[in-house]
């Protein structure tokens, strides 16, 4: 019998460590990608049980926080602010998932990142919990005026410093309320989504950086940057001439000033008068096809832009004109496609551009040609009071070279001074600006108002830069965009500047 | 085997059993430790603060272990030092788990495990000599089968999900089932440690088996047969398999008779197929095992969670109280080794499997140490209705087998597993102490 049971006690031991190995397999090796699996909800469930840090603005705000809840799920993210907010911080939802800043940096709110877990463990006895709060470079002082000059119409706004890429403001209407979506009660929060997406405009759509619309003239800035860079235009020259209209080569189809208005002369006067045919002449017969393109993608087109919120969209400019079919002499080479480089060139046709974008245009002209990566993020700061991660600001693009920006600048401020965005002068500072109105149709005339600007006290660099666009207002004049749109950005200017009347 | 009962001198009785006795005490104060360091981890982990009645628990859980360990030096002075003090832990875990679980189960299991450990001293003390049950092996298998019957009776059987295990009398309600493996492992030594010698010549030749007469086997096959047939009836596919191996084994043990493992094998092989392809609920079981990510919210979803459960545990798992409860069904009693696997880690489950490993060792220990065939043997089957049982669980849980459920030896919520682990916990330990006083002496030897 000994001998049976000592092979007994061996198959004891094979039978164990059977199921130590099963174990090392299921807690160990799969243990990731069983934890990952879609219907597995333990971590959101570990989420919603667990303290998450707050959302604060640059001038101190608390824009999110957590409330304790006696409930299956211990933690409600509340939203102070409702709507104000909504399209930068997101909605932090157990039915929804999350978005905005509660989705890009749920790592450091819930407290998992190894900065604030070593942080952690030098608070080990005080029973500090990880979670960080989050601080912005959004200022409520200036959201709060981007919604009010918005006054209801529908647009975005985007307000950023060109110096190191800190999203100030950014606000579009309509907007939802992230205490609903966020809503513990699963039931509730379906309900609001349903409805959200139902409602006209798309509320739950952050369109500031998400939505792409026509630049319209504002994409002027694009086109004369691409002139003065690749040396085709300079102030003086061309001088172009005063007509009601420009024709294209290729085709018999014009493209024609507002309102059969004439215009010409030469880079600044054009500027300021927004003129369309020279313009659309200035994209096709000085800068060409290939250097537009090269232009448009140093200024972030057709990327989209690092901006610390997840999903930007891409903003567009067409990149294939066909093939070059003839090359007359002292002008570009001429494209298949040159009729719609004549349009592009003034910001119809296939360009779309996020208003971030254009803000981006406005920021890279006035901090020397560099384009600064945009961003939300300023710091994360421990429960203890600890900063634990900065961000660091870094240059995105390219634009132009300083000298070329410098000029750009100058005819920038030019369009304030003696142009259609006259509207746009603040007392004791310098104010660059273009206006946009890209026409949608004509029964009944309808157009987006476009407004893109820098400003900040002269012979120094800007320290804002802001894009408005006020979407389907009916009329289009070559004054709708500054009429418009140009009120809602002198307001953020003002507001960035802390000279508000 | 027959005879010489030699005592062996009273001076190496008392140092071994001083020795056994000090081990069982420091293990004892270990076991005692970890368990109340988890209770307060636990309790800290879920609510931040410690246990409100952590005074008493400490004094009660001291008090058991004490009572317990005194009446072994009373009754039981020279037998096995490491198998009270393993099931204390287990035992202790357990409770820990399901307090975290379930307030109002805690406190049953507590009287439970009270009333336990009154059983297995009541045991120590009325079973002065185990060779005593050997005179009664009839008795013990007709009471084992009558045990097992008990829940088809129809006004006292119950039906609860899905099993009919449990008898319910008045107040009482029990699974006599867990009764009936000790019994039925008693009345398989005394009968097997009689006829072995029958049972093991080869009286015919089958192909390349040697088969003995038939007529050995009838009583072997008949306890065999009624347990498997009822097992179906009750549909407790866990016990039915826990009994098929103590049986097969213990043919074993007792002849040495390989071809009883094959012809174990067969039937259990041939019993297999015949239940799967009869039974709706054996292939649905059989289904989830294969894949229960086929259906992870309905038919598959309690192996599921518990896979999640498992894997959020991870190595070291999510400590003490702070793991996500709730989502396994019967997580205080087949699926609690799942939740321990959360909480504590591949380290705390592994902890757990060396426990029931450590038992079994200490068991057959006891099984070489036995001069006397029944008393080896009876210790051969106790120490696997023990590891068996909580492999097959274990195995279920984390789908090395299908799932079958039956509770995880002395963790598992269930006032009967309990007191009958403890009464067979308490025969191991009257078999040890016997062990021990008889070693054989070769100068008296005949």
């Amino acid at each position: 019998m000994t001998r049976q049971i000592r092979r007994l006690g061996i198959a004891f031991l094979v039978l164990y460590a059977i199921l130590f190995l099963k174990l090392n397999q299921v807690q160990v090796f799969q243990a990731e990608a069983l934890t990952d699996r879609p219907e597995n909800t333990r971590v959101l469930q570990r989420d919603f049980n667990e303290p998450r840090g707050d959302i604060v603005s640059a001038d101190g705000a608390v824009l999110a926080t957590s409330e304790e809840r006696r409930a299956a799920l211990r933690y409600q993210r509340v939203y102070p602010d409702g709507e104000l907010f909504a399209h930068i911080t997101g909605f932090y939802s157990f039915s929804l998932g999350a978005d905005g800043v509660e989705r890009q940096y749920n790592d450091d709110l819930a407290g998992r990142t190894p900065a604030l877990e070593l942080n952690q463990l030098g608070a080990f006895l005080t029973a500090e919990s990880s979670e960080g709060d989050v601080l912005l470079t959004v200022r409520k002082d200036v959201q709060t005026v981007a919604r009010d000059a918005l006054a209801g119409q529908e647009g975005s706004v985007v307000a950023l410093d060109p110096r190191d890429g800190s999203i100030l403001a950014m606000y579009s209407n309509p907007t939802f309320d992230p205490n609903v979506v966020s809503d513990n009660n699963t039931e509730r929060a379906s309900d609001a989504k349903v409805l959200f997406d139902a409602a006209e405009g798309a509320p739950l759509l952050a369109h500031a950086y998400r939505e792409r619309y026509f630049p319209g003239s504002t994409f002027k800035v694009v086109t004369a940057t691409a002139g003065l860079s690749d040396g085709s235009v300079t102030p003086q020259t061309p001088d172009y001439p005063v007509v009601t209209e420009y024709t294209p080569p290729l085709t018999t189809k014009s493209i024609s000033n507002f309102g059969g208005s004439s215009c010409g002369g030469t880079l600044f006067a054009i500027l300021a008068q927004s003129c369309n045919s020279s313009f659309s002449q200035m994209g096709v017969e000085q800068v060409g096809a290939d250097d537009m393109v090269e232009s448009a993608e140093a200024f972030g087109f057709n990327a989209k832009p690092p901006i610390d919120l997840p999903n930007p969209a891409e903003s567009a400019f067409p990149t294939d004109f066909g093939a070059v079919v003839s090359r007359p002499e002292g002008v570009a080479p001429v494209n298949e496609d040159a009729p719609r480089l004549a349009q592009s060139s003034i910001g119809q046709n296939d360009v779309a551009a996020t208003p971030l974008q254009m803000a981006l245009v406005a920021a890279g002209v006035a901090n020397g040609g560099e384009i600064m990566t945009p961003h939300v993020l300023k710091s994360v700061r421990a429960r203890d009071g600890e900063v634990v991660r900065t961000y660091e600001p870094s240059a995105w693009r390219r634009a132009a070279e300083p000298s070329v920006a410098a000029t750009m600048r100058e005819a920038m401020v030019g369009v304030v001074t003696d142009g259609t965005a006259t509207g746009m002068q603040i007392t004791g500072q310098e104010v660059g600006a273009k206006t946009g109105t890209a026409q949608l149709g004509t029964e009944p005339a309808t157009s987006h108002a476009w407004m893109i600007a820098f400003a900040g006290p002269p012979g120094e660099p800007p320290r804002v830069a802001v894009a408005v666009v006020v979407t389907n207002v009916s009329g289009a004049s070559n004054q709708t965009g500054g009429r418009v749109a140009g009120p809602v950005a002198r307001a953020v200017a003002e507001a960035a500047l802390g000279v508000s009347e | 085997m027959t005879a010489p009962t030699a005592t062996a001198p009273t001076d190496l009785v008392d140092s071994l059993a001083t020795r056994r006795r000090t081990t069982e005490l420091g293990l004892l104060v270990l076991a005692f430790i970890v368990v109340c360091g988890l209770y307060a981890l636990a309790s800290l982990g879920r609510n931040a603060s410690l246990p409100a009645n952590v005074g008493p628990f400490l004094a009660g859980v001291l008090t058991l272990l004490v009572i317990a360990h005194l009446v072994i030096r009373r009754f039981a002075r020279a037998a096995d030092g490491l198998l009270l003090p393993l099931a204390a832990l287990l035992n202790g875990i357990g409770y820990v788990f399901i307090a975290r679980l379930d307030d109002e189960l805690a406190a049953l299991q507590a009287t439970w495990t009270a009333v336990g450990i009154a059983a297995f001293v009541v045991t120590l003390v009325v079973v002065r000599d185990i060779k005593v049950l050997q005179r009664y092996r009839y008795t013990f298998g007709l009471i084992g089968l009558a045990l097992l019957m008990l829940p088809l009776l129809p006004g006292i059987g119950r039906n609860i999900n899905g099993a009919r295990i449990w008898v319910e009398i008045g107040p009482v309600s029990f699974q006599p089932g867990e009764f009936a493996k000790i019994a039925l492992a008693v009345f398989f030594a005394g009968y097997l440690m009689e006829n072995k010698e029958l049972l093991g010549v080869a009286t015919f030749k089958l192909g390349p088996f040697n088969i003995p007469d038939p007529r050995h086997f009838i009583p072997v096959l008949g306890a065999w047969g009624v347990a498997l047939v009822v097992m179906i009836f009750e549909r407790d596919l866990g016990s039915a398999l826990l009994f098929f191996v103590l049986f097969v084994v213990m043919l074993w043990v007792a002849t040495g008779r390989a071809a009883y493992l094959v012809a174990g094998s067969g039937l259990f092989a041939l019993g297999a197929w015949f239940s799967w392809s009869r039974f709706d609920h054996v292939q649905t079981r059989v289904q989830i095992w294969l894949d229960p990510w086929v259906d992870p919210t309905g038919s598959g979803y309690q192996i599921v969670q518990a896979a999640y459960a498992l894997a959020w545990g991870g190595t070291g798992g999510t400590g003490p109280g702070l793991g996500i409860s709730g989502r396994i069904p019967f997580e205080e009693t087949d699926f609690i080794f799942a939740i321990i696997g959360e909480e504590l880690g591949l380290l705390g489950a592994t902890a757990v499997l060396c426990a029931y490993l450590l038992m079994a060792g200490s068991g057959l220990r006891i099984a070489q140490r036995c001069t006397d065939g029944f008393m080896s043997l009876l210790s051969v089957g106790l120490t696997t209705l023990l590891a068996v049982q909580a492999f097959i669980i274990i195995a279920g849980v984390i789908r090395v087998l299908p799932l079958t459920g039956i509770t995880l030896p002395f963790v598992s919520y269930g006032g009967s597993s309990l007191l009958a682990n403890y009464v067979l916990l308490a025969l191991l330990m009257r078999i040890a102490d016997q062990a021990a006083r008889r070693v054989a002496q070769p100068a008296v030897a005949p």
